[in-house]
């Protein structure tokens, strides 16, 4: 579906953009998440083919959308009309919902009642058809957006952080309906997004973006639990990071000096090897007992802190580097976790991930 | 004192009465000034969109160049006009000195500026990113530009209202070019002008009431369309 190679853009402000090979296939909902800042929406708008003062045109490279010749030069209104283009804010125009809807077949000149009426029950807000747009809920005018994005049939979707701003349960169902009709129409989608739990959620493969560069590429889990880099580590929610050596390996599993400590992790790297030891804080275990229940890294260690995390805790240990560890209330609340208490922190040696350094 | 209030008393008269004169100076003026801003709007709306939209060097100073045209004395419009229509002039072949068609020219260049400058400080007030949007959703430029017009009717109902305005106003520009001749090109600003000279205070006032008048009506319709939104869709 998507083609690119070699892609190469830059701003006059020193920013620049260099993609070396993205595809996309039919179908699949391939997402791209990175920091603000990273030239994802700039990748985005260079595949849609839009250019202004933000988006400077590619140098560079080459993208073949739908099999066609996107950089060829020349009137791209026909390929940019087969896709849909949906931003972080709904843009409305003043009109009823219906009248929204309608906007993209009236640019195209057609007039079909029944393709508007099909996207808005695509998206459930068929009963708002007839509501002035400016008085619709955030929650709504999204749901009325992608409705507009979908009336025209495309075949390939680019969805620019499409829930901003709205609350997470909000954002939720519209990202469930999202992949419904997604996966329904064949079309395929890029989105890109700097919230990792939606693009978890919606998509079928990660890229990850960081200072204009896509540093890995491949399956969500993949790269949530084997970042190839210190970068995407650190951006994907690793958050325990200690520089080592590995010193000696048996099979599959790696002893790693690091920090005057001996860690343990499955990995292919060879005894020699400089690396990071990389750890989530969700794959940490911590206990008052030295009971390590089978994990090959058990460390007696300090608490140092202990901050309420979202829903869990996060609990920032001293054994002989700093460790995060995520727990939840009831086990803060079970053993009085608290700054300065002596507990035991144990992880399995499969949950450790070493990237070369 | 006294004759200020026996001049409206006889303006009052006169325009009650239908002084045939009155009423056709004041039809040549509303069709001046109307067609004039017509052809302006017409112009001016595409120009100044397409330069707030487009990027092109010496932008700014082509936006300086257009709202300083604002500002542009009616007479010095006239004058210019006058010396393009001339016989000896570059568009002297025409005939139109003398002649409602070279009035109606010299307000389009009077209104132009006004209207392309309106124009463009409404497109530049649009967010960028909707204009994005609306070019995603598969729009031609000029398509978007539309789209995005017809989100600013309110402030382009009001560049019009400023030109128009400002023509029916205007005395300096008609008055070169036009040349006030009585039954041709006789405009109500003209004739105020002439009959204040001439010490006809009743004539004078009655033609300025007219004037306002005229004034109010076409710009009592024009903030109705407004405010109604008539022309929604």
């Amino acid at each position: 579906m998507i083609r690119l190679r070699g892609l190469k853009l830059s701003y006059d402000t020193g920013f620049s953009l260099e993609v070396d090979s993205l595809d996309v296939r039919r179908g699949e909902i391939f997402a791209v998440i990175g920091p603000n800042g990273a030239g994802k929406t700039t990748l985005l708008d260079a595949i849609w083919g839009h250019h202004s003062a933000w988006c400077p045109r590619p140098r560079a490279g080459s993208l073949s959308i739908m099999g066609r010749d996107a950089f060829g030069g020349g009137d791209r209104l026909e390929l940019r009309r087969a896709m849909s283009v949906v931003f972080s804010q709904p843009y409305l125009t003043a009109g009823t919902v219906a009248d929204n809807v309608a906007l993209p077949l009236r640019l195209r000149g057609r007039r079909e009642p029944a393709a508007v009426e099909a996207a808005l029950a695509l998206f459930r807000v068929g009963h708002l058809r007839g509501r002035d747009a400016r008085t619709l809920s955030q929650g709504e005018s999204h749901r009325t957006a992608l409705a507009r994005a979908f009336v025209t049939g495309p075949r390939l979707l680019l969805l620019d952080e499409p829930f901003g701003n709205l609350d997470e349960r909000v954002r939720e169902d519209i990202s469930r309906d999202l992949r419904r009709v997604v996966k329904e129409t064949g079309a395929a989608a890029v989105l890109v997004t700097q919230h990792q739990e939606g693009a978890l959620t919606l998509a079928d493969r990660l890229a990850v973006m960081i200072g204009g560069r896509i540093l890995q590429q491949g399956e969500p889990q993949e790269i949530f639990a084997r970042p190839a880099s210190r970068e995407v580590a650190d951006f994907v929610g690793v958050e325990t990071v200690v520089p080592g050596r590995v010193a000696s390996r048996r099979d599959n599993l790696c002893a790693v000096e690091a920090a005057g400590r001996t860690l343990m992790a499955v990995s292919d790297c060879a005894p020699g090897d400089k690396v990071f030891f990389c750890l989530r804080p969700e794959d940490v275990s911590v206990s008052l007992n030295s009971d390590a229940g089978g994990r090959r890294n058990n460390f007696p260690s300090k608490i140092v802190s202990v901050e309420p995390w979202g829903l869990e805790y996060r609990v920032e240990l001293d054994c002989g580097f700093p460790l995060q560890a995520a727990v939840t209330k009831q086990l803060v609340d079970g053993l009085g976790l608290k700054p300065g208490l002596e507990v035991h922190a144990s992880f399995k040696a499969v949950a450790a991930h070493l990237i070369k350094r | 004192m006294e004759f200020i209030i026996e001049g409206f008393r006889k303006a009052v008269g006169l325009i009650l009465s239908g002084n045939p004169e009155i009423f056709s100076i004041a039809r040549l003026s509303l069709t001046v000034s109307l067609l004039a801003t017509l052809i302006a709007v017409a112009a001016g709306v595409p120009l100044g969109a397409w330069i707030a939209v487009k990027r092109f060097p010496l932008k700014k100073l082509l936006i300086a160049l257009v709202n300083t045209g604002m500002g542009l004395p009616p007479v010095v419009a006239g004058l210019v006009v006058m010396l393009f229509l001339a016989r000896s002039g570059p568009l002297g072949f025409l005939n139109w000195l003398y002649t409602p068609k070279g009035m109606i020219m010299a307000q389009v260049v009077i209104a132009l500026p006004i209207i392309t400058a309106l124009t463009i400080s409404a497109m530049q007030s649009v967010d960028r990113r909707f204009y994005r949007q609306v070019l995603a959703l598969g729009a031609t430029e000029w398509q978007a530009i539309l789209v995005c017009l017809r989100e600013l009717r309110l402030t382009m109902v009001a560049a019009v209202i400023a030109g128009f305005g400002r023509l029916v106003a205007e005395v300096g520009a008609v008055m070169i070019v036009g040349g006030n001749i009585r039954h041709q090109t006789r405009m109500l600003t003209t004739a105020t002008v002439m009959e204040t000279q001439m010490g006809n205070f009743d004539m004078a006032i009655a033609i300025g009431l007219v004037l306002l008048a005229l004034g109010f009506v076409v710009n009592l319709a024009l903030t109705l369309i407004q405010q109604n939104k008539v022309i929604t869709r």
